[in-house]
């Protein structure tokens, strides 16, 4: 295919997602500008400030995305294990020998120049995650390969957790857009995705609220999936009836040992055994799949408990407990997001103007260069502005996602998908964070955010796709 | 690549995409565009309204000169991150605005919290402190304009009240004043707090996160100037109140004098009486709470509070009562043999030469005679029964101003007490009549007068039947008029024609015989009336009534002095001195100035 090269490294490549990136990265670094710009300072072109680091930033990406356009899209096929391999030893190597910022010990440090291995494992998992996706015979809904899918996306995430970051752990949660993009059964995303909102709430909710629901979402996601409903709703009303019946028997015969709620455990773990049988005389393969997610699920509950009392720090408590309405303290830990409101807030339509938001300027919002960009956006620019960013971002998305379709090669198509996905994700939680519809997790806004190895890496991740869409349309060129 | 499953779930997912984003525009579009709430908030981040305070009106007194003035006075403040970092002269500092090393280390601890913000260190610094400090040059420290009170003349404690910082109290009921803002208190400075208040102004500056300043917002175009409240000219006669409260000192009482054609108060000393110096400044608090110690009631004000049993001045108003009723003739003779005897009852009286009409019985201060008069009113067969009588006679002593609210620009100003039927019903239960009451007819019995009413009634009498209601104020700045009702005469239920006889009676008393004869001025026909008010719980009290001359009368005046003895050895010189002073700028007669100076009453129940 290096025939095909001739006409140099930019052809083929998708001229609107070129565009759309060169724009939002622009209008981020205007944002930079306006958060870290000080009035009066006497030196306006020193490299002290955030905005001439961030030039300096910009222009390193750029030839960064040359080199990525310039490899060969084998290498990325090739080279999408040891890329993942590389990122766990990165990550566990920060994880032991890293350094500690804001409570995640999740970054390598180079003198003044720090670097969080989290932003290239994305790229090493999405890699890694279209190589195994592509195999030949590789069949989504097979117990089996579901299985190496999980495990590609968990061992890293598991690790972030442990480091710390959860914000960026949950990112590579974002991959089941991509799963159910390549066919995953959706009575599978669903219960994922509840069992998901399950681990937030658990805390809040009593164990045997937790059991039942879990019962009753894998249960009734497995009748969906087969569609075989009486059985399901006679294994219901037997389990019922069994651990009530149990509860009363063990009431009589020794008072105050076994309470209804352990009673339905053990009658539904016993339950599980005759489930397994079941699925294997029938042949229903699928239903192996809802049981390991129940058996994880179980597993994993009781610990939500203890993650959200031992390991979540008690700022990240807090910000999910005030996030959830459960405590209010306007000038402790909501005042960020009170402030980052207040800043986007009082933007109305058309924006106070650049260089004259007043809560940017004088430091109301915190992290407003980085992780809060937004709040400028909003503040300065307005509505008017914060829906033209925010329409870039939807459109590298949808191209990103159009550009999957357009592959010959599920490989590329899964990857595009990926990076839709990280995107879609870092858009939603970082924007939702500073109108008050999501929690705070410290994950930057894609190609906005200051900061050197963010920007690199999210031009990274996509050069990758714009790179192999690119020799995809190079062959269908040079073929017609 | 047209698979439909694959197809229908690119669809899907780019509907997922959709939602998402359209879940953040609606966000945003309801925070930015529906929610106003965080424009207030942004304002109140980034906005600080720097009060400009007002200097407050000063006051005059009726000759033009300052009874109140403005002082400009200081208040250091610190921003703690600015303050050199080697450290400073601190000794220096505290020699210079003579501040206690404890305190500034204090302060500078507080201070450290917010290192940007500034905070208050000191208050009340005088301006030649404030020089000084500027010359030293302190990083960190400056000083913010205030005015406070000052009193030229140390007059009127209680007559001009005091100006303190409004207390939550006072706030939740004024939603106009906020914290740090200061009130007047009593006296003139609550009566005429919204024209001495003025109005601040304010000056908006932008800060940052820490509270440091940034610039001033829309280069000031919201800003204004502090607008000064208006100076008044009170009625007060500073050297004649000054005067008062030097012969009062030692004594309990009060003495009011009032300009009869005018109704303006001259002279209003409450004794005993305070600097008023000493409500201002650093000391405000100790100094107000050891005051609300001394049993004395320095902050009470006697002048309109007090409730006094009138005593014989009250006769003026029996008489006038009797004359009207067409009960007594001025010729009517009644003979006193030392008292009025009815039945068992004795009514004692002085010994004086007996029959006896009504211009002597006012002169000499017979009790006999106003029993009769008094019995006659309320036992008049026109009425019907004594209660019925004594209804008439009550609105009669009403309309004299007694046993109700002058209204005069004292808003503390009480009523007094004149008994009603129902009073006398209830302490004998329903069974009583002119004998029960007598002593009602001396102003004794329940009767309670404030000094101001008292005045008030030498001032009727001395304008033959109607008074203007007293007041403090001539004039405020920029106003061409007082409230209306000052300007009003008020006539009692007594026709003029009936002053005559009760005016001679006061003048023989003064002049020809009678108990008031040390009150007699050469040139300046004074009248008067004594009153001994007996009093069960010690000495009698003393108290004069007077106004001269006896034409075209210049000065109305009452004088009360609690235990004093008779009305003729406390109150009377004090009333007659004033007198002196106001109408001749002189005092002739040093002995009596003595005299009263060294009087000091011992007052067993304030002194326990």
């Amino acid at each position: 295919m290096t025939s095909n090269r001739h006409s140099g490294i930019f052809y083929g490549v998708d001229g609107w997602t070129v565009l759309l990136y060169v724009l939002i990265v622009l209008a981020g670094w205007l944002s930079i500008t306006s958060a870290s710009y000080e009035e009066g300072t006497a030196d306006l072109f020193s490299f002290s400030h955030f905005y001439m680091k961030q030039l300096l930033w910009v222009g390193m990406a750029w030839v960064t995305a040359l080199v990525v356009l310039l490899l060969d899209e084998r290498f990325y096929h090739m080279f999408a294990y040891p890329a993942y391999l590389g990122g766990i030893v990165l990550l566990l190597g920060a994880l032991l020998f890293g350094r500690e910022v804001n409570g995640a010990k999740a970054w390598f440090e180079f003198g003044s120049f720090r670097v969080q291995p989290v932003e290239f494992v994305k790229i090493a998992t999405a890699l890694a995650l279209a190589r195994v996706m592509s195999e030949y015979s590789f069949s989504i809904n097979r117990a089996g390969d579901l299985f190496r899918v999980g495990m590609v996306i968990c061992i890293p995430l598991f690790i972030i957790i442990l480091q710390n970051d959860t914000g960026s752990g949950i990112v590579l949660g974002s991959f089941l857009f991509v799963l159910y993009r390549e066919g995953l059964n959706k009575w599978l995303c669903i219960p994922v995705l509840l069992i998901a909102a399950l681990f937030i709430f658990s805390f809040l909710l009593s164990p045997m609220t937790l059991l039942v629901t879990l019962i009753l979402v894998c249960t009734l996601s497995e009748a969906m999936m087969n569609g075989l409903w009486r059985s399901r709703i006679v294994f219901l009303a037997v389990l019922m009836l069994s651990s009530i019946l149990l509860c009363f028997v063990m009431a009589l015969v020794a008072p105050g040992v076994l309470d209804i709620y352990h009673s339905l455990l053990i009658v539904t773990i016993l339950s599980l055994g005759f489930v397994a049988v079941y699925a294997y005389r029938s042949n229903l393969r699928n239903i192996y799949i809802t049981l390991g997610l129940f058996i994880g699920s179980m597993v994993f509950l009781p610990t939500t408990d203890y993650i959200f009392n031992s390991i979540l720090k008690q700022h990240q408590r807090d910000r999910i407990l005030s996030f959830l309405g459960i405590i209010s303290d306007p000038l402790g830990t909501d005042y960020n997001v009170n402030q980052a409101k207040i800043a986007i807030g009082s933007g109305n339509f058309w924006g106070k103007g650049f260089l004259e938001g007043t809560q940017i300027k004088y430091g109301f919002v915190p992290e407003r260069h980085t992780d809060f960009i937004f709040c400028t956006v909003g503040e300065e620019w307005g509505f008017l502005g914060a829906v033209v960013i925010l329409s870039l971002l939807c459109m590298l998305i949808l191209r990103l996602m159009r550009m999957g379709e357009r592959q010959q090669e599920p490989f590329g198509r899964i990857y595009c998908y990926c990076v839709a996905a990280i995107l879609l994700f870092h858009v939603l939680v970082n924007v939702g964070m500073t109108i008050g519809l999501m929690p705070v997790m410290g994950i930057p806004l894609p190609f906005m955010s200051y900061g050197g190895s963010s920007l690199i890496a999210f031009t990274i991740l996509l050069f990758i796709a714009v790179r192999l869409d690119a020799s995809t349309r190079q062959f269908s060129l040079t073929k017609l | 690549m047209r698979d439909s499953e694959g197809f229908v779930r690119m669809r899907t997912l780019q509907v997922v995409v959709l939602l998402v984003f359209a879940l953040i525009v609606g966000r945003l579009a309801y925070i930015q565009l529906f929610d106003s709430r965080y424009d207030d908030l942004a304002r109140a981040n980034v906005l600080r309204h720097v009060v400009q305070y007002p200097p407050r009106g000063e006051v005059f007194d009726r000759n033009g000169e300052y009874l109140v003035q403005s002082r400009e006075c200081y208040d250091l403040m610190v921003i703690s991150s600015e303050i050199d970092k080697r450290g400073f002269d601190t000794a220096r500092l505290c020699e210079v605005l003579n501040l206690s090393r404890v305190k500034l280390d204090r302060e500078l601890a507080n201070a450290r919290m917010r290192p940007r913000a500034p905070r208050l260190v000191m208050s009340y610094i005088s301006k030649e402190d404030k020089l000084r400090f500027d010359e030293c040059n302190f990083r960190g420290f400056y000083a913010v304009y205030r005015t406070v009170r000052q009193y030229p003349r140390e007059v009127g404690g209680n007559l001009l009240g005091y100006v303190s910082e409004v207390n939550a109290d006072y706030l939740k009921r004024h939603p106009d004043y906020k914290i740090g803002d200061y009130v007047g208190m009593g006296g003139v400075e609550s009566a005429y707090e919204p024209e001495l208040r003025g109005r601040k102004g304010v000056k908006i500056q932008e800060i940052d996160t820490h509270g440091a300043i940034k610039g001033s917002y829309m280069n000031g175009r919201y800003d204004s100037l502090p607008d000064p409240g208006r100076y008044l000219v009170s009625t007060i006669d500073a050297r004649l109140q000054l005067l008062g409260e030097e012969l009062m000192r030692g004594k309990v009482g009060a003495a009011v004098a009032i300009e009869p054609s005018t109704g303006e108060i001259l002279m209003m000393v409450s004794s005993p009486t305070y600097d008023p110096d000493r409500l201002v400044g650093r000391e405000r608090g100790n100094n107000y709470m050891e005051m609300l110690r001394n049993k004395r009631q320095p902050l009470f004000n006697r002048a309109v509070r007090a409730a006094y049993p009138p005593g014989s001045t009250f006769k003026l108003v029996q008489g006038l009562i009797g004359l009207q009723e067409g009960v007594l003739r001025p010729s009517d003779l009644h003979s006193c043999h030392m008292g009025y005897q009815a039945g068992r009852l004795k009514m004692a009286c002085h010994s004086h030469a007996s029959p006896l009409d009504l211009r002597f019985a006012v002169a000499t201060s017979c009790n006999a005679y106003f029993c009769y008069v008094f019995r006659d009113i309320l036992d008049n067969p026109k009425y019907g029964s004594v209660k019925e009588g004594y209804d008439v006679w009550k609105s009669y002593v009403e309309s004299f101003g007694f046993g109700r609210k002058l209204g005069s620009d004292f808003l503390d100003e009480r009523n007094g007490y004149v008994p009603d039927r129902a009073f006398y019903d209830r302490q004998y239960r329903g069974s009583w009549n002119s004998l029960t009451v007598l002593s009602l007819s001396i102003g004794q019995d329940a009767l309670g007068c404030t000094p101001l009413q008292l005045a008030n009634l030498a001032a009727i009498v001395a304008n033959r039947g109607y008074y203007y209601i007293p007041h403090i104020v001539k004039k405020v700045e920029g106003r061409d008029s007082l409230d209306a009702r000052f300007y009003e005469r008020h006539y009692t239920k007594v026709d003029p024609k009936h002053f005559e006889p009760i005016v001679e009676g006061m003048w023989r008393g003064v002049n020809v015989g009678g108990t008031s004869m040390s009150a007699r001025l050469d040139g300046w026909d004074v009248c008067g009336k004594t009153g001994t008010a007996e009093n069960p719980r010690g000495r009698d009290h003393s108290t004069f009534l007077s106004f001269a001359p006896k034409d075209n009368p210049k000065i109305a005046i009452s004088v009360y002095v609690e235990n004093g003895g008779f009305g003729a050895s406390a109150a009377l010189p004090i009333a007659s001195l004033l007198e002196e002073y106001y109408l001749t700028d002189t005092i002739r007669r040093p002995a009596m100035l003595q005299y009263v100076k060294n009087m000091n009453i011992y007052y067993p129940a304030y002194d326990k």
